[in-house]
């Protein structure tokens, strides 16, 4: 009620203001007629009367700028006034101005446009209906080291029927589909999704409808299709729905199609992530629901049920866990080595956005530095600029202006200067996203659809206020606190100008190197690292070689026999090609090899932590093609087929491990309890089966033809219809494609060839990630280090320009040039020190949190802290030496007559 | 003027004119001359603080003011105590009643008292 009436009276204030003016100074006129009257009665002479009633009211402005100060109303004009004041003294200075806010913009926009990938990835990562309830679910066998499995289908269903936590819960599998009719067939990565994971997640079709529960069983088929496919193979048409496609040779119905955003399953710790381009119902066979202890590959989805809380979720996931074990047949436990399974429950955000956040974490921290840097190097500005207008703030607090009105005012121009940066950072920003966007490699999995929404604005605002009080705070408390004798004097003479300034300058600039030598440092240890992952020595010889998938459709291709004739038929084909040295196949190629944990030894008892063993099935020659150096025994050959004793090629860090210091030739091994001994024949040299920066896996080859029929055509992760070609050319291998393609064509021309690429391509991509964190963060630290460069030189300059008087004076009385070039150049050189320490001691703390994103340097590596260092100092000294120039060619004369 | 005139203890200047005013409308010149001659010099009221609390108890529609004509014939603003102003002084003068009391008690007492 109160505030409304204020409001009211402010309101009627602001209307009347003009006559509001008016009665008070004829109040105030009145007053002094009255006194004057008094005194006159009094017995005192008009004239001194009038003089004395003057007087004792005081000064008539004074006072009306007081009364004027009371009430709301005028804190806005003031604040008006206030903002045309600091155009008109920002329009006079466009050098600064454009300075100033061009530096802020940069920083600002920085802030800005990684605060919109950070809004999207790490704030609300889930695009879905009351996302914090939805829960990623996940088999555990915690004290085998193996925390986090995806689920097998029988395990799947006892959780779905037995659990009592969640309202829904769904299951998604990647699938690779061939796409064919309408036009040429397609190799498209899909999903198989439960029926109940559309309506958990809450998204709607835009097209059509989603499967029903009755349709997601064997024999239902049909097909969602993505916003994308169905743009880019069908045209948009909406005549889409109800229409037949070919999947994997069966004719499947599209029912609907999803809206342009919606991604399933989500960009998540896989290799090669490609978002599913259709979905079809899960529909689990016969074969599927009785695999115990096969295929754990579904990804599985829950929502809580209202009131539940993840605690009770995952004490549930517990007993789920026991429930399952006990529905184990007996032979398929013994591979869990006794550890107990459980059902751990996460929330899906925390799933999403783990592997992103220290990259963006460091990249935050980066960016934020930068603004620090930016407010520095504006302070500085603002506090020469003080340092100039001195005079006229000591003229304004001589004619009544309080501190306070003053550090109103200075901080309206700092904040009017913020938000002109802010406003251009907002542009800067939209188009520096997308860089960022277009730079991240896909293994970083960055969404595509970051949106510009109004957090991103709202953050702009409260960055760019925030950025105007931290560079304008002290320089505008500085100058409007400066004493008024000393503004007036300083003001008039300027060879005692500012040290106070000088300090509060110093200060800046030393700050200013030091958050610059904490990014360059970070900058430098990620470098080091990519240079470290660069010459990485692979174990195999990457250059001229050519890979490419070849998948083959369960319908065209049924039975164990025809899949390994094909591929048999392959490695023997493409080889007698002119141009191919060797070629061999494969079912995953090095840095992409899939770890499994179990694996028996013989004469060694199934107890504590199993082996962690990638496994590889190889045909033809794939060691030579890979150039897989053999260490001892010897290497697979044609006699290694089918009916031969089976045989396994390790390699060297598997034969140090399991057998160290003895002859790991003719020892045995197995995979499971029901499956025949395996003898090692040969041990061959390591190589980097995962990613580059994590440590080699002991490694196990195997002939692709002793497969068994089973698991050749129906395997863990269907692979064995899916394996790669790798072809070692003379020349150029991108040059071979087609006439590899032709050649798989001429045995069976509708098959489709995915994944087509050289080696050195996919090492190449499995550096995009380090690449992006030491490019970026380059950036951010070379943007960094020429801002400080410009903060240095603009420090000296202005000093040498302020004490031009000094100098002069010194080489009158026979100071030498390189005297004066020795003193500023100390000056400059010691700012940089202080700095440097400063940086050095902040660095030490912080680089520590860049721990997982570095490989093979320490956090606190010494040359990288050295160098940069050095690189930091150089800079400096570059920096200082154009003012120093300057300050050596000063003319004593005119220096001395200018006063 | 000289030197006989007490600086107000701070935020009693309000209620010293909502009292002055509960007597008779004023203008601001009278309101000085007021307090002036009922404190028999003792406050002596500086214009420069007076103004702007004429303006913020009309802002807190403590007071009111009207333009009328003077004793010598001039036009003057004068002001007034609205019903809230009233309200206001009697409870201000009630608690300042009660803690004047208790401070005289307390400079009163003597040793030993207790």
């Amino acid at each position: 009620m109160r505030v409304l009436r204020s409001l009211g009276a402010g309101m009627r204030a602001l209307l009347r203001k003009k006559e509001i003016e008016k009665e008070l100074e004829e109040e105030l006129q009145g007053y002094v007629d009255a006194a004057a009257a008094d005194k006159l009665r009094d017995g005192m002479g008009a004239e001194q009367a009038r003089r004395t009633a003057r007087l004792e009211l005081g000064s008539p402005e004074a006072i009306k700028e007081e009364v004027r100060s009371i009430g709301w109303e005028n804190r806005l004009e003031t604040c008006g006034q206030d903002i045309r004041y600091a155009l008109r003294m920002l329009r006079k200075n466009p050098g600064f101005t454009i300075i100033a806010v061009l530096t802020l913009a940069l920083g600002i926009g920085a802030n800005a446009s990684l605060f919109s990938v950070v809004n999207t990835v790490l704030l609300q990562p889930l695009p879905f209906k009351n996302p914090s309830r939805l829960m990623m679910l996940y088999e555990g066998l915690p004290q085998v080291g193996s925390p986090k499995i995806p689920f097998s289908t029988p395990d799947f269903t006892l959780v779905q029927r037995g659990q009592k936590s969640f309202e829904s819960v769904g299951a998604i599998q990647d699938k690779e589909f061939e796409l064919s009719g309408h036009s040429e067939p397609d190799r498209i990565t899909g999903a198989r999704v439960s029926a109940s994971i559309f309506p958990m997640l809450g998204v709607a079709p835009v097209l059509g409808r989603f499967f029903r529960p009755d349709e997601d069983a064997p024999g239902q088929n049909v097909a969602v299709l993505s916003y994308g496919l169905w743009q880019r193979r069908y045209g948009g048409r909406p005549g889409i729905v109800g229409e037949t496609i070919d999947l994997d040779r069966q004719p499947y119905t599209v029912i609907g199609v999803m809206p342009r955003h919606f991604v399933l399953p989500l960009p998540g710790p896989r290799a090669n992530f490609l978002p599913a381009a259709l979905w079809v119902p899960m529909a689990f066979t016969h074969a599927e629901l009785q695999g115990w202890g096969l295929r754990y590959d579904l990804s599985v989805l829950a929502r809580l049920r209202p009131g539940v809380t993840l605690r009770q979720a995952r004490s549930e996931g517990e007993a789920l866990g026991a429930a399952i074990e006990a529905q184990y047949p007996q032979d398929i436990l013994k591979d869990f080595y006794g550890a107990r399974l459980g059902v751990p429950v996460f929330p899906w955000r925390e799933e999403v956005t783990g592997p992103v956040r220290p990259l963006l974490l460091v990249l935050i921290a980066a960016v934020g530095l930068v603004l620090l840097i930016a407010c520095a190097n504006v302070a500085t500005l603002l506090v020469s600029r003080a340092a100039a207008r001195q005079r006229e703030i000591a003229v304004r607090r001589a004619l009544g202006a309080t501190r306070s009105r003053l550090l109103r005012q200075l901080l309206t121009e700092s904040l009017l200067l913020s938000m002109l940066g802010g406003g251009l950072g907002l542009l800067l920003a939209f188009w520096g996203k997308n860089m960022l966007l277009a730079l991240a490699p896909s293994d970083i999995r960055l969404p595509q659809n970051v949106g510009f929404s109004g957090g991103v604005l709202l953050f702009v605002f409260g960055i760019s206020c925030l950025t105007a009080l931290l560079f304008g705070l002290a320089p505008a408390w500085h100058t409007a606190g400066s004493e008024l004798q000393q503004g007036l004097q300083e003001g008039g003479r300027s060879r005692t100008a500012g040290r106070s300034h000088h300090r509060l300058q110093n200060a800046f600039v030393a700050v200013e190197f030091g958050l610059s030598l904490v990014l360059l440092i970070g900058a430098g240890l990620l470098i080091r690292s990519f240079a470290r992952l660069l010459h990485t020595d692979l174990g195999f010889e990457p250059d001229h070689v050519l890979t490419m998938e070849v998948p083959l459709p369960v319908q065209a291709y049924p039975r164990a026999q025809q899949i390994r004739n094909l591929y048999q038929w392959l490695a023997d084909a493409v080889p007698n090609l002119p141009g191919v040295k060797t070629a061999g196949v494969a079912d995953d190629l090095p840095l992409q090899s899939a770890v499994f944990h179990t694996l028996e030894l013989e004469g060694r008892p199934q107890v504590g932590k199993p082996p962690a063993v990638a496994e590889t099935w190889t045909l033809g020659s794939y060691f030579q093609t890979m150039r897989i150096p053999l260490l001892s025994g010897r290497l697979f050959n044609r006699e290694d087929g089918p009916d031969s004793p089976p045989v396994v090629i390790i390699s060297q860090g598997m034969a140090e491990e399991y057998w160290p210091g003895q002859d790991p030739i003719g020892k045995r091994l197995r995979h499971e309890e029901n499956q025949p001994w395996m003898t090692v024949v040969g041990v061959v040299g390591d190589v980097n089966d995962g990613p580059l920066n994590q440590p080699r896996q002991p490694h196990i080859y195997t002939p692709f033809l002793q497969l068994s029929d089973a698991l050749t055509v129906e395997n863990v992760i269907g692979v064995a219809r899916s394996m790669n070609l790798a072809v070692r050319t003379a020349g150029d291998p991108a040059a071979l494609v087609s006439a590899v393609v032709a050649q798989i064509h001429s045995l069976d021309p509708t098959l489709a060839v995915a994944n087509i690429t050289t080696m050195p391509q996919v090492i190449s991509s499995s550096l995009a990630g380090p690449r992006f964190n030491a490019s970026l963060l380059s950036l951010f630290a070379g943007f960094a280090l020429f801002l400080s460069a410009i903060g240095i030189y603009g420090v000296l300059a202005y000093a040498v320009t302020q004490q031009r008087h000094e100098i002069g004076i010194r080489m009158a009385l026979g100071a030498q040039p390189r005297h004066v070039l020795r003193f500023v150049l100390a000056w400059g050189t010691r700012l940089a020190c202080l700095g440097a320490a400063l940086g050095i001691i902040a660095a030490l703390a912080l680089t520590r949190l860049m721990k997982g994103l570095l490989y093979g340097v320490g956090a606190t590596d010494p040359l990288t802290f050295a160098g940069v260092t050095l690189v930091l100092l150089l800079v400096a000294l570059l920096a200082s030496y154009v003012p120093a120039r300057r300050a050596t060619k000063v003319d004593p004369m005119i220096a001395l007559r200018c006063e | 003027m000289g030197g006989k005139s007490t600086e107000l203890v701070q935020g009693t200047l309000d209620m010293l004119i909502l009292k002055t005013l509960a007597l008779e409308p004023l203008h601001g010149y009278g309101i000085g001359l007021r307090i002036q001659q009922i404190s028999r010099g003792v406050f002596q009221v500086n214009p420069g603080s007076m103004f702007p609390a004429f303006r913020r108890l009309e802002r807190q529609e403590l007071i009111k003011a009207e333009w009328q004509t003077s004793e010598n014939n001039r036009r003057a603003k004068y002001y007034m105590l609205t019903e809230q102003g009233r309200k206001k002084l009697k409870r201000e003068t009630q608690e300042w009643e009660t803690q004047t009391a208790a401070i005289a008690r307390i400079l009163a007492t003597v040793p030993g008292e207790l």
